[in-house]
């Protein structure tokens, strides 16, 4: 299991609201997680459910109608919400570094790659020219980008999808962050690309020591690089748990919903599930369990009142009145066969 | 990129040909009598009509289409535009009399466009619906709405009718006779301002500024707000680009976002409408001209156009239509020289 | 469209745009209430002295234009020039209100024909492509070489004065920038997938022009039009003003402020003497304007899909 470490990030009940002018849109209502060094935590979800918008809320860069509400985002024993703008200047890039979806519209693409990576350098170390050069020079290396002298003064089109990727790779990474924050790093990229990108990550990851929050809907991804994952539903985590026993021993209807709709070739599944609906609109939840419009195992006590995050095993919380029910149903599918085999 | 430069150059002569074309076809429109009427400076030749026939035919006037295009198209090249009755003299040396003047006036109008402009747009974006940018927008709006001759008749009646201080006209009449006939004032530029200080002569470089200053106002301030709403516009929308959210995770101070990171895209597509503006510009500089009386060219368009004097109206919208067409050149070429995923290619 | 209705009520600048809008609908349409003609053509402005300097608001109609009008059997209802008379004893308050129709005929007159060209000649180009597309475009490219205002002086100088022909001038030099919208959304509507299906169906091309591709790109082109009324009945009162456009007497506001031209420095230790010459027509011609950037710009923000939802 994971080494227990130094604690990075501490997230306890954080609202981020959209205030629009149809009405208040809650995409984060209430969020705790942790992580500690070293580690890897998958944020997973469907897109709306506020996955993106919880990891910028971290780095306080929500746009335009959003503001957080109410929580703490405890980063290295201080509260980044009670910071000042410049004080979070100083964190964003060096701290906590970002890798974005697009990396076709995450590069300014009337600056050379060069300038866009040096400049973290200069912000936060105060490099000169030539320092600033050498040092992203050397990092292009280590992300693999070939001929690096040349690419330092290329602009992002000139690079392909997958060595864009790499240079926002590099440029998050070139201040040593103990946090990173990928938010779909690997969505916009062919699938061969994806994988060489993640063994990319997963390697500095462990040479850099830093702790990554990876926001995905690809349950394959997550699989590759996450060492516990939260599954959010409708601005609330709904499950987490350690990435084997999620994918094991799922006890949240949803968490189940998303795996039956993954083709696997180790389990005999009849068919494809998909579930039934659609997110949520976040200006009008359901009353009660947020999920029970979509929920198999739903009745009349889902509708009226929402569960708690409640432990079910070790370490192991689910959002869900129904917990029993969802294991046997998964016991059924041999989820669980899967798990027991493997140990 | 070459290629590209390429393309446009040779696509000019054909932009050329077509406008000189179509300016033909307007020219058309009279009968060989009235263009003869532009041909010669002695109106009293038109009363014989056994002369007048023989010169319609002597200026090819009569001919079918093509061979009258090509006539009028080799006359124009040879610089040939007629005669001007209103100045007085042949239409290009009237042309090149006060084109000076107008590009003076151009000159110093466009440098307050951009500089106010772009600024004020970028302040409107960063502070996107806030008061400050309510302000600016509304001011630009109602800006917008002026109609250059009553914004120009306004600055004439406040800064001159009860001011005192703008006089309409490019001199003061002393000013005017010391540059003219004085005798020992050199021309090396053509532009009052410019000459004025070479001369060493402040007191004339001071009045041909406090006579400029009117009409720079008045034909500045539409392209001015029309600036500011493109400068805005695209800097709202590059505001919300991924690569400036990217800019703010590295932790770059909020001033450089906005003018380095977001600036400089944001200006790509200001660049594009420079060309309308220098449409705007150049429509403005007849009326401005009319207001303040100012001798360019401009003024003597209205005053030919006044009195049905076609030579010149003719080979006025000729010059016009060939500083668009050039005009429009730089700023594409220039367009793709700033944008580097154009000049790479 | 409701929602469009809505916002556009529910916003302050449009609202006042709308409300500016109405106010001279009513003038336009009440003219004859308003300020009774007294010419057998209505768009004469009245006169109310022969003498050529401007008379301050309020100045009673002089004795022998009455016994003009009344040799003429027209009765003088209305007999003080409210808002005082321009160079030429013409009577401000008439020229304005009956004006107000001059703007709206030429506004509305020349936008719709300039849309029509517009419409047509973007459509065809971009519908067709190839040569046809290529030619076209030229033929756009060439017309805006010349600055509208100068084109239009040019062409209203060749055919005469006369608001017809103003009308002719704005109309041919006042189309491509619908051309060039038209074309543009309808080259991004083509590659759509149900105008595919129509192809393949074999709808005939000028069907599927009319019923499928036009319902979905004109929208950026009326918001265009809404906003273009304005500066077309600038243009118009432009022309007027530099002596080119509307014949003299007829009411025409860009000619009442032409009448002011000559006035507008007043006279020697009484600067603003004269001021209601320009004052009063300024008014007309600049909210005139206002009101339909006003709306425009608001429909613009709301069809913008970029900028919706945050008005």
């Amino acid at each position: 299991m994971v080494e227990r470490k130094q604690k990075i990030l501490e997230i306890k009940d954080l609202k981020t609201h959209f205030f629009t002018e149809n009405g208040i849109a809650k995409a984060v209502d209430g969020v705790d997680f942790d992580i500690f060094q070293g580690e890897t935590l998958g944020l997973v979800g469907e897109s709306g459910c506020g996955k993106s918008v919880t990891a910028f809320s971290v780095v306080r860069l929500l746009d335009y109608p959003g503001k957080v509400v109410g929580g703490e985002v405890i980063f290295k024993g201080d509260d980044l919400l009670q910071k000042s703008e410049d004080q979070m200047r100083k964190i964003r890039g060096k701290e906590i570094g970002m890798i974005f979806q697009e990396p076709m519209t995450s590069l300014n693409p009337v600056l050379t790659i060069g300038f866009q990576i040096s400049e973290v350098l200069k912000i936060h170390y105060k490099m000169g020219n030539q320092e600033a050069r050498t040092k992203v020079i050397e990092l292009l290396k280590q992300v693999g980008i070939p001929i690096p002298e040349q690419r330092f003064d290329e602009y992002p089109h000139q690079l392909s999808g997958g060595m864009r990727q790499r240079a926002m790779i590099a440029m998050a990474l070139a201040c040593n962050p103990s946090l990173l924050i990928a938010d779909e790093p690997t969505t916009a990229l062919d699938v061969t690309i994806q994988a060489q990108i993640l063994e990319l990550m997963k390697n500095l990851l462990k040479q850099f020591n830093s702790s990554l929050i990876m926001i995905t809907h690809d349950l394959g991804v997550i699989a590759e690089i996450a060492d516990r994952i939260a599954v959010m539903y409708a601005g609330k985590i709904v499950e987490h748990s350690d990435t084997r026993t999620i994918f094991f021993n799922p006890l949240h209807p949803y968490t189940f919903g998303l795996l039956t709709s993954i083709p696997r070739l180790d389990l005999e599944m009849e068919k494809l599930e998909s579930i039934p609906g659609m997110v949520p609109d976040c200006l009008c939840f359901p009353t009660g369990c947020k999920f029970h419009p979509r929920c198999v195992f739903a009745t009349e006590i889902c509708q009226r009142e929402e569960p708690e995050l409640t432990g079910v095993e070790d370490g192991h919380l689910v959002r869900c009145w129904y917990v029993d029910k969802v294991r046997e149903e998964s016991k059924k599918i041999g989820f669980s066969r899967r798990l027991s085999l493997v140990e | 990129m070459l290629s590209y430069i390429i393309r446009r150059l040779l696509m000019l002569p054909l932009i050329l040909l077509g406008v000189t074309f179509l300016i033909f076809c307007l020219f058309s429109l009279l009968s060989p009598m009235e263009r003869l009427a532009t041909y010669i400076n002695n109106p009293n030749v038109l009363k014989n009509p056994q002369s007048a026939q023989r010169l319609i035919e002597k200026y090819h006037l009569d001919d079918p289409f093509p061979a009258g295009y090509i006539h009028w198209l080799k006359s124009l090249m040879k610089l040939d535009f007629g005669w001007s009755s209103t100045a007085n003299q042949p239409v290009w040396e009237a042309i090149m009399q006060r084109f000076p003047a107008t590009m003076e006036l151009v000159f110093y109008s466009i440098i307050p466009v951009i500089l106010v402009g772009i600024w004020l747009g970028v302040i409107s974006a960063v502070h996107h619906n806030d008061l400050l940018d309510q302000v600016i927008r509304v001011t630009a709006i109602i800006g917008w709405s002026l109609p250059t001759f009553i914004f120009g008749l306004l600055i004439l009646f406040i800064f001159y009718g009860i001011l005192g201080w703008m006089p309409p006209g490019r001199l003061s009449a002393w000013a005017q006779f010391a540059v003219y006939t004085g005798g020992n004032f050199k021309h090396y530029t053509h532009f009052i301002t410019f000459d004025a200080l070479l001369n060493g002569r402040l007191d004339i470089f001071w009045d041909a500024i406090i006579h400029l200053i009117g009409p720079i106002i008045t034909l500045s301030y539409i392209s001015w707000a029309y600036l500011l709403r493109i400068t805005r516009s695209s800097m709202l929308d590059t505001l919300r680009k991924d690569y400036i959210r990217t800019a703010r995770a590295k932790g770059v101070e909020e001033k450089k976002v906005i003018y380095l990171h977001a600036q400089k895209n944001a200006l790509i597509p200001v660049v594009t409408v420079a060309g309308m503006m220098i449409i705007g510009m150049l429509g403005g500089v007849v009326i401005t001209e009319t207001v303040f009386t100012y001798p360019g060219m401009g003024y003597w368009a209205a005053t030919s156009a006044q009195q049905l004097d076609y030579g010149s109206v003719i080979g006025f919208a000729v010059l016009f239509a060939f500083i668009m067409v050039v005009g429009n050149l730089i700023v594409d070429v220039s367009y793709a020289l700033i944008d580097p995923r154009v000049r790479l290619e | 469209m409701n929602r469009i209705i809505k916002k556009l009520l529910s916003n302050t600048t449009s609202l006042i745009g709308l409300l500016l809008l109405l106010f001279f609908v009513v003038i336009a349409i009440f003219a004859p209430y308003i300020a009774p003609p007294l010419f057998d053509d209505p768009y004469q402005i009245v006169r109310m002295t022969w003498d050529i300097e401007p008379r301050p608001p309020g100045f009673p109609m002089a004795d022998e234009m009455r016994v003009v009008f009344e040799s003429l059997g027209k009765q003088v209802d209305r007999d003080k020039a409210l808002f005082g008379t321009a160079q030429g004893g013409y009577d401000i308050f008439y020229g304005l209100i009956w004006g107000t129709r001059t703007a709206f005929r030429v506004g509305i007159i020349t936008v719709v024909f300039s849309m029509l060209i517009g419409v047509i000649s973007g459509s065809i180009a971009a519908y067709f492509g190839g040569w046809i597309d290529e030619l076209l475009m030229r033929i756009t490219d060439i017309f805006l070489s010349i600055p509208f205002l100068v084109a239009a002086m040019v062409l209203t100088t060749i055919l005469g004065r006369g608001l017809d022909k103003v009308m002719v001038a704005l109309i041919a030099f006042g189309w491509m920038g619908y051309a060039r919208v038209i074309r543009g959304s309808i080259l991004s509507t083509k590659q759509e997938i149900y105008i595919m299906a129509a192809r393949a169906l074999g709808v005939k091309d000028f069907r599927i022009i009319l019923l499928h591709l036009l319902p979905n790109t004109i929208f950026p082109v009326l918001v265009q039009a809404s906003m273009n009324i304005g500066s077309m009945v600038v243009t118009a009162a432009a022309l007027s003003f530099l002596g080119v456009g509307a014949p003299l007497g007829y009411a025409d506001w860009g000619q009442m402020v032409s009448f002011a031209r000559n006035w507008i420095i007043g006279s020697p230790g009484n600067a603003g003497k004269y001021w209601y010459a320009v004052f009063f027509p300024g008014i007309f011609i600049v909210l005139f304007v206002l009101s339909w950037n006003l709306v425009g710009d608001t429909l613009r923000d709301i069809l913008d899909p970029r900028l919706r939802g945050e008005l």
